[in-house]
C-alpha cells in the first residue's frame, strides 16, 4: 500500500483510531491533531490520510457523516464505531507489546556496546 | 469478522460516489489555505503553498478508490464487458467456438454423470453412503465373491463392532403360483428381518418382515415387490392376507414394497430366512451379507476387523481353511472388473474429444490472434500491462467456454437419457443416472479449465507482440507467421487422438458385427426360446424328468403354426457344458492333459429347428442315450480336430466330469456343420451334441420355430402337464441375442459417436489452419501463378504442410492405438477382437478425410485469378 509515509506500516491506522477515540473529527482536523500532539514530529499528508480513512471505513471501524465544521462549512466527520473501539484496544495492546520488546532489545544492545 | 465482512459487502453493492471524495479534498485544501492566511501569508501565496504541499490529487483519488472492496469487481466487469464486445463483434467465429466446446464439455459432463453413478455415487437409499456388501474370499485364487454360511453370518454379526446393521440374504429363483393364476418365476431373496430397517424402508401396503417371522415354526410369509403387485395382481389393494405357493410351499402375503425398491439387488420377492438344520451347516454357503458401517468406520477398518474374526474362526473350524472375507461398496461389488474398465475407457475417450475440441478452438484463436495483433499493440501503447491483456483474453476464452458448457449441459441431459433407456433392464436397478454436486463441480471445472487451456497460448502470443514492429508493419501482411509451429503441432495432436478414438470404435463395431454374423443359418426372427426348471421336489430323478420331457415334446410339435420344436440344454449361442474328453485307443494318463470339449444335450429334432445341416450320418433316434446306446454328433471342426483325415462315424470316445468319473464309451453317429455355442470365448472348445437321455438335466430350454408367436401355446402345453411350472426368460432368439450383445452395441454406439465427432473436429481444424495459411499467402500465390506455376505446383505447395501433419498424426496415433487394443482385449465382457483390418481401415478413413480437408483450400488457391490475388490484402 503506497501511503508515502515514514510511519511504520499500520501505525497510521492506530494514530487515526486513537485520535477519533476522543471525538468525531474531519480529515483536516485529524491531521492537525496528530501534528499538534506529536509536537510537529508526525505530519500526515492528504495522500496517505484519505486512503487510510477510506480503508478504515471499508473495514467498518469508523463511520463517516456529513456535518458542519466550526466555521460552518460542510465537512465529512469520522466517528469511531464499536468495532473500531475494539480494534483500537487490541492495536494499542499490540503496540505496547511491540514497543516494549523493541526498547528491551535496544536497551540490551546499548549495554552490550558499552 | 462478520461485521467487517458485512460492511465490505455493503460497499461492494452500494458504491461510494466519487464526488464525495472531491468535496472532502476541497475542504481539506481550503482549511489548509485558511490556516496559512491566518498565519499571515497573502491569499495567493497561501493558495500556492497549500497546493504544493497538497500534492497530486489524482493519485490520492486512485489510492482511495483502490481501498474499496469493489475495486476488483470494477476491473473484472470492465474485462467482461470487453470480452462480451469481442464475442459479439465476431459473431460467427464465436458461434463456431461455442458449438465446438458445447460438444466437448457436454459429452464430458454426460460421461462423468454416468461414471459417477456407476462407480462413485452412493446407493440412493437412506445410509447408502455407508452401505457395504460382505462376502467370502478365496485366499488362494483371490476370488472375493464367495457366498457365506449361516454360522459365518452369525459369528460376524455378533463379534464385529464396525457395523450398525449386519444382515444376510440368499439369492434364488422362486416360482410364485396359486390356483387360477399361471405360475411365474421371480428373483426371490430369503432375508433376515433387519434388511428393511437397515435401509429405513417400510412397506407401502401391509408390513415388512419382522423378527417374529424368523422364529422356527413361524407361519410362512412373503413380501411382494411393487412390480409383482402391479403386474401379477394388477395393484389389487386387498392383496394382503392372500395365500400363495412359493416353490410348492404355501405362504401368506403380508406386504408390498415401494416402487423401485429392489434391495439388495434386483429382488422381486422377500421371505424370511428360516433357520433349518441344513442352514446351520458351516459348509452350506448360500448367503450374501450386507452391512451399514457405523459413522466414521472406513471400509478398510471394517475389512480388517472381519479378517481378524475370520482368522480366529479358521483356527476353530478346519472347513473354513483358505477363506477370508471381502468388504466392498455396492459399486465395487456389482460394477467392478469389465464394467469399471469400460466406463473408465469411455471417460478417457470423451476426454480425448474435449482435448481435440480445445485444440480446434486454440487453433481458431491463434489464427485470429494474428489479426488482433494491431488491437493489442494499440492497447499496450495506451498503457495496458501485459498481465492485463492476458487476463482480458483469458476472461474472454473462459466466457466462451462457459457459454459452450451451458449449451452442452442440454446435450448431456439428452445423452444421459439415451444411455438410461439403452441400459434399462440390464444395469443394476439402484444405479440412477442423475447429476449431483460432484457432477456440477466437474462441469464447472471443465468450463474454466478448458477456457484457460485453449486460451492460454493465444493470449500469451497476442501479448508478446513487439508493438513497434506491428505498428510499423502497416497494412502489409507477411507470408510467414510465428503461430505456424504451434498450430501444426495442435493438428498433429488432434489427428493422433482421433486415430486412437477411431480404433477403439472400430474394435467395438468389428466385434459387434462378428457376433451378429455368428450362426447365419438360424432364422433368429422365427425361433422362440424359453427355459424350464423342473423342481427337485416333484421331479426327483432322471426317469421322472425324461418322462416329463417325453410327453412334452410331441405336444409342442403339434401346436398349430409350429414348424419344428426341440428341447435342448442351451439354445444356440447360449452356452454349453464343459467336460474333458478321451478318445478310444488314445488313453491319456495325466487327467490335466485331457482336452476340454463343450457339449449340448438335446432331444431329436434340434438340428432341424435351428437349421443346422447334418453333413454326414444322422440325427439321434428315440432310443439313443439310454444305457448301451450312448451316441454323439460332432461339428465338423470337432471331428477334424479329434480324427483328422479319418471317417469319424463309428469312432468312440468318453467324457470325464469334474469329479473325474468317466462316462461309458460314446459312439459318433453324425457330423454337423460348424456352429458357435459360446460366442464370448476367444478360443472356443470343440463342440459336440449328446442325446438328453444321457444327461437328464432338470433345467432345459424349449426351442420352437414358428411363424406366429407361440408363447401362449407353449405355456398352455407346459401347464397342461404341470400346473405349477412357469416358463422363464421367454423371448425370440433375435431378442435374446440382442440382450447378449447389448454391451457391444451400447458401447460401440458411444465410441463411434465420439470418434465421428472427433474426426469432424480434427478435419475442421486442419481445414481452418490450411485455409488461414493459404489466405495469408494469397499475394505470394498470385505471384507464383503469374510467373507460370501450374495447378499441380500450387496444390502441392498448399497441401504439403497439411499432408505432413496428417501423416505424422497418423503415425503417432497408431503407436498409441496398439496398447489401447490390448487393454480392450482384456475386458472380460464380450470378445473385443482387433486385427490389422481394423487398424488399416481406420487409418485409411482418417487419412482420406484429412487429405480432403487439405485439398479444399488448395483447390481454391489453385483457381485464384493472379491479377486479383496480387492486389489482395
Amino acid at each position: 500500500m503506497p501511503t508515502s509515509t515514514d510511519l511504520l506500516q499500520g501505525t497510521l491506522d492506530l494514530l487515526i483510531l486513537q485520535t477519533l477515540a476522543l471525538e468525531p473529527m474531519h480529515g483536516w482536523g485529524i491531521a492537525q491533531r496528530i501534528q499538534q500532539v506529536s509536537k510537529d514530529v508526525l505530519q500526515i499528508g492528504q495522500g496517505s490520510l484519505y486512503p487510510a480513512l477510506y480503508r478504515l471505513e471499508y473495514k467498518g471501524w469508523i463511520k463517516a457523516e456529513w456535518g458542519n465544521s466550526e466555521n460552518n462549512r460542510r465537512a465529512k466527520f469520522y466517528r469511531l464505531t464499536a468495532a473500531g473501539r475494539k480494534q483500537l484496544r487490541s492495536e494499542v495492546e499490540t503496540w505496547d507489546r511491540l514497543s516494549s520488546a523493541v526498547s528491551l532489545i535496544l536497551g540490551r544492545t546499548v549495554e552490550a556496546s558499552r | 469478522m462478520i461485521t467487517e465482512f458485512l460492511t465490505r459487502l455493503r460497499f461492494l453493492i452500494f458504491r461510494k460516489k466519487g464526488s464525495e471524495l472531491d468535496d472532502e479534498l476541497r475542504f481539506h485544501l481550503d482549511q489548509s489555505i485558511a490556516a496559512k492566511v491566518a498565519a499571515g501569508l497573502s491569499a495567493s501565496d497561501a493558495r500556492r503553498l497549500a497546493l504544493i504541499e497538497f500534492g497530486g490529487v489524482e493519485t490520492t483519488r486512485e489510492h482511495c478508490h483502490r481501498q474499496s472492496p469493489a475495486w476488483w469487481a470494477g476491473i473484472i466487469s470492465q474485462d467482461v464487458r470487453y470480452a462480451v464486445r469481442g464475442i459479439l463483434a465476431h459473431r460467427w467465429f464465436s458461434a463456431a467456438i461455442i458449438a465446438t466446446l458445447a460438444l466437448g464439455i457436454g459429452l464430458n459432463t454426460m460421461v462423468f454423470t454416468l461414471v459417477n453413478a456407476v462407480l462413485l455415487k452412493p446407493v440412493p437409499l437412506p445410509n447408502g453412503d455407508r452401505l457395504v456388501s460382505v462376502m467370502g474370499r478365496n485366499l488362494v485364487h483371490d476370488d472375493g465373491s464367495l457366498p457365506l454360511s449361516y454360522p459365518d453370518f452369525q459369528d460376524y454379526r455378533t463379534q464385529a463392532t464396525s457395523f450398525e446393521f449386519f444382515e444376510a440374504a440368499t439369492q434364488e429363483a422362486g416360482v410364485l403360483s396359486e390356483p387360477g393364476n399361471p405360475p411365474q418365476q421371480y428373483q426371490l431373496d430369503r432375508a433376515t428381518a433387519g434388511l428393511f430397517s437397515m435401509v429405513q424402508t417400510n412397506a407401502v401396503l401391509g408390513r415388512v418382515l419382522l423378527r417374529a417371522d424368523e422364529q422356527p415354526g413361524a407361519a410362512p410369509v412373503i413380501v411382494l415387490g411393487y412390480n409383482v403387485w402391479q403386474e401379477r395382481y394388477a395393484g389389487l389393494p386387498g392383496i394382503i392376507g392372500r395365500q400363495v405357493h412359493v416353490g410348492g410351499q404355501s405362504a401368506t402375503i403380508v406386504g408390498v414394497m415401494p416402487k423401485d425398491f429392489r434391495f439388495p439387488h434386483g429382488v422381486d420377492l422377500w421371505m424370511p430366512l428360516l433357520p433349518t438344520p441344513d442352514l446351520a451347516k458351516r459348509d452350506n454357503r448360500i448367503l450374501q451379507c450386507y452391512g451399514i458401517l457405523k459413522p466414521g468406520v472406513t471400509l478398510r477398518k471394517a475389512g480388517a476387523e472381519l479378517d481378524a474374526i475370520v482368522k480366529r474362526l479358521t483356527s476353530q473350524f478346519p472347513q473354513d481353511k483358505g477363506r477370508g472375507v471381502s468388504v466392498l461398496t455396492f459399486q465395487q461389488r456389482f460394477n467392478g472388473g469389465g464394467i469399471r474398465m469400460a466406463f473408465l475407457l469411455m471417460l478417457a475417450a470423451v476426454g480425448f474429444v474435449l482435448l481435440i475440441a480445445c485444440a480446434d478452438v486454440a487453433n481458431m484463436m491463434l489464427s485470429r490472434s494474428l489479426n488482433r495483433r494491431r488491437e493489442m499493440s494499440i492497447r499496450t501503447a495506451l498503457g495496458a500491462s501485459r498481465w492485463r491483456i492476458v487476463r482480458q483474453l483469458l476472461i474472454e476464452s473462459v466466457f466462451l467456454s462457459t457459454l459452450g458448457g451451458f449449451l452442452g449441459l442440454g446435450l448431456a441431459q439428452g445423452g444421459i437419457h439415451w444411455f438410461d433407456l439403452a441400459t434399462t433392464g440390464i444395469r443394476p436397478d439402484w444405479i440412477r443416472f442423475t447429476m449431483n454436486f460432484l457432477v456440477f463441480g466437474y462441469f464447472a471445472a471443465l468450463c474454466v479449465l478448458s477456457g484457460v487451456f485453449f486460451g492460454m497460448a493465444p493470449a500469451l502470443r497476442s501479448s508478446t507482440t513487439n508493438l513497434v514492429d506491428v505498428l510499423k508493419e502497416g497494412a502489409h501482411s507477411v507470408g510467414h507467421s510465428r503461430g505456424a509451429w504451434l498450430s501444426s503441432s495442435l493438428v498433429v495432436f488432434q489427428f493422433a487422438l482421433t486415430l486412437v478414438l477411431l480404433t477403439g470404435a472400430g474394435i467395438f463395431v468389428r466385434s459387434l458385427l462378428d457376433r451378429l454374423a455368428v450362426n447365419p443359418f438360424i432364422p433368429t426372427s422365427q425361433v422362440t426360446i424359453a427355459r424350464l426348471q423342473l423342481p427337485k421336489e416333484r421331479y426327483k430323478d432322471n426317469e421322472a424328468r425324461i418322462h416329463f420331457f417325453d410327453q412334452l415334446l410331441p405336444r409342442l410339435c403339434s401346436v398349430p403354426g409350429v414348424r419344428h420344436a426341440a428341447i435342448v440344454s442351451g439354445g444356440p449361442g447360449m452356452g454349453a457344458g464343459n467336460e474333458q474328453i478321451e478318445l478310444e485307443n488314445l488313453p491319456i494318463a495325466n487327467p490335466a492333459q485331457r482336452p476340454w470339449i463343450s457339449f449340448v444335450a438335446q432331444y431329436p429334432g434340434y438340428f432341424d429347428t435351428i437349421h443346422l445341416p447334418l453333413l454326414q450320418g444322422r440325427d439321434f433316434n428315440e432310443t439313443e442315450g439310454t444305457s448301451n446306446h450312448e451316441a454323439a454328433v460332432l461339428t465338423r471342426d470337432a471331428a477334424a480336430r479329434f480324427w483328422p483325415a479319418q471317417n469319424p462315424i463309428g469312432k468312440r470316445f468318453r467324457l470325464f466330469d469334474d469329479k473325474n468319473k468317466p462316462t461309458p464309451w460314446i459312439t459318433v453317429i453324425g457330423i454337423s456343420g460348424n456352429m458357435v455355442q459360446e460366442p464370448w470365448e476367444n478360443d472356443p472348445k470343440p463342440l459336440l451334441f449328446v442325446p438328453y437321455r444321457q444327461e437328464g438335466w432338470d433345467s432345459m430350454a424349449l426351442v420352437v420355430e414358428s411363424a406366429v408367436d407361440p408363447l401362449q401355446a407353449m405355456r398352455k402345453v407346459v401347464q397342461s402337464l404341470d400346473r405349477d411350472l412357469p416358463l422363464s426368460e421367454p423371448s425370440r432368439l433375435q431378442e435374446a441375442i440382442d440382450k447378449q450383445v447389448w454391451f457391444l452395441r451400447v458401447f460401440g454406439d458411444v465410441f463411434l459417436t465420439f470418434a465421428l465427432i472427433a474426426m469432424l473436429m480434427a478435419s475442421v481444424g486442419i481445414y481452418a489452419v490450411i485455409a488461414h495459411a493459404t489466405n495469408s499467402r494469397t499475394q505470394e500465390i498470385g505471384v507464383r501463378i503469374a510467373l507460370g506455376a501450374t495447378v499441380r505446383n500450387i496444390l502441392l505447395l498448399v497441401m504439403r504442410r497439411g499432408l505432413w501433419q496428417v501423416a505424422f498424426g497418423l503415425a503417432v496415433g497408431l503407436a498409441a492405438a496398439f496398447p489401447l487394443a490390448r487393454v480392450m482385449a482384456s475386458i472380460p465382457l464380450g470378445v473385443l477382437r482387433s486385427d490389422p483390418f481394423v487398424f488399416c481401415s481406420v487409418a485409411f478413413t482418417l487419412a482420406s478425410v484429412g487429405i480432403f480437408a487439405c485439398w479444399l483450400p488448395a483447390r481454391r488457391a489453385a483457381g485464384l485469378d493472379p491479377v486479383k490475388a496480387i492486389r489482395y490484402e
